[in-house]
């Protein structure tokens, strides 16, 4: 199943490498075992490629999601309400019974799902109703990642402080709260008051309150090439574009690290470089933290 | 380290139009999506890559528009050029002075420099966010 996500045109592979044309022990006529359903606001090119196409009506995935949830569990949901998500009663019943029949069940979720009107609320939903399934049959649910290694970002993180994105350290210790930690929300309220861009190029995606905002304090780009963030940046630095000119590790969607064979050799230096060097240079300066005074903890607050 | 060439993976090499040998690179990784095909052949000389072989539109598009030219400055400090060094101090200067510093990124990079990011974030006291918070 893909939910708000065009793989026919974003993820060009996906389907022959992955999910649709391999042949396995267990599905050894490839497609043909296979059932594709797709879930979108409209018949995009990864249409052509599904079994089933369910046209959901912009804004309402969270709906649909919960519908879903409650017909896997055999409960009644009253005509209007199923009205609302632009789909018929038959089509989710089907859609529940082919679900139900898997023998293993995949969800891909992309921006279309999170990134629309109730947002992270439901890309939790959808992970809900994969983890409900599993009570009839074995079934997952995996993020569509668009760039290169925002999987290996997740996982590196995720390592090292217990966290997967939406992390502070200004207690001292890491603390996880998206929508108060995260970038868009920081940058629009205006929280922070410098920031180091590496591998990113938000001058170029987010909205216009973040940009005027990452312009108006100190910002540090790190790009293989002078990006839109670098345009309105204090400091940019190049950097050797990573899998091409820098070597290093990087994480598939489905979590699976994978080396690097960088084919050629940059002038300039890798990221990883880079990034030490500034930490030694910080690590130089004295703590941040004025001497003598211990971390806040819960009970002085 | 940054060569291969060395591996039995890309140890051979073929021919370009041209007349020069290129280097090709096996089983190579692209990470331009999420998929990361680790697939990939690449025909490159000391330039740039002519061939991705098995790469999709995205891919080819993804190796073939990075070379290995200088076609940047080093380093711009308020849109000046400047040399690496003095844009590492700059950024350590102002990473350091900020009382809430936001690291933010990473996709487009090495799990290596990730890393580092990390510690960067944990050394200031700042924030860490990713791609996957949008």
């Amino acid at each position: 199943m893909y939910w708000g996500g065009n793989p026919a045109e974003c993820h060009p592979r996906h389907f022959t490498k992955y999910t649709l044309m391999q042949k396995s022990k267990f599905l050894p006529r490839g497609r043909k075992d296979r059932t594709m359903a797709l879930v979108d606001i409209r018949a995009t090119k990864s249409a052509k490629a599904a079994d089933i196409f369910l046209q959901v009506r912009p804004g309402k995935d969270f709906e649909m999601i919960t519908i879903l949830r409650a017909m896997v569990k055999g409960e009644s949901i009253p005509e209007s309400q199923i009205a609302e998500t632009g789909l018929s009663l038959e089509t989710l019943e089907d859609l529940v019974a082919r679900m139900k029949a898997a023998k293993f069940g995949a969800i891909f979720f992309g921006m279309g799902l999170s990134m629309t009107r109730g947002k992270h609320m439901n890309s939790a939903a959808l992970l809900t109703l994969a983890a409900e399934m599993n009570a009839f049959t074995k079934f997952v649910a995996m993020p569509m990642r668009g760039h290169g290694n925002v999987t290996g970002a997740d996982v590196i993180m995720r390592w090292q402080t217990g966290y997967p994105f939406g992390i502070s350290f200004n207690r001292g210790y890491p603390r996880y709260n998206p929508g108060e930690f995260s970038t868009v929300d920081v940058l629009v309220r205006g929280d922070c008051d410098a920031a180091f861009i590496i591998g990113a190029d938000p001058g170029a995606t987010m909205p216009q309150p973040a940009i005027d905002h990452l312009a108006a304090i100190p910002t540090i780009c790190l790009d293989p090439h002078v990006t839109h963030t670098s345009k309105l940046a204090k400091v940019h630095i190049t950097t050797a574009p990573a899998g091409i000119a820098a070597p290093g590790t990087g994480y598939r969607m489905d979590e699976i690290p994978l080396p690097l064979k960088p084919a050629l050799n940059s002038p300039y230096p890798s990221d990883e470089e880079v990034v030490r060097r500034i930490n030694q240079a910080i690590a130089k300066m004295p703590d941040w933290m004025p001497e003598g005074e211990p971390p806040m903890v819960l009970s002085q607050v | 380290m940054i060569k291969e060439s060395s591996s039995p993976n890309s140890g051979s090499s073929g021919n370009s139009g041209n007349g020069t040998e290129l280097k090709i690179v096996k089983n190579a990784t692209c990470t331009f999506c999420g998929c990361v095909c680790d697939d990939i052949e690449l025909h490159a000389d000391d330039v740039r890559i002519h061939k991705a072989v098995k790469a999709c539109v995205l891919g080819k598009a993804w190796f073939l528009n990075h070379t290995a030219e200088r076609k940047y400055p080093d380093a711009l400090i308020d849109g000046k050029e400047a040399t690496v060094d003095e844009a590492i101090e700059a950024a350590a200067y102002h990473l350091y002075k900020a009382d809430m510093p936001l690291v933010y990124g990473m996709s487009n990079t090495t799990c290596e420099a990730q890393k580092e990011c990390v510690a960067l974030a944990d050394q200031l006291g700042g924030l860490l966010d990713s791609h996957t918070s949008l």
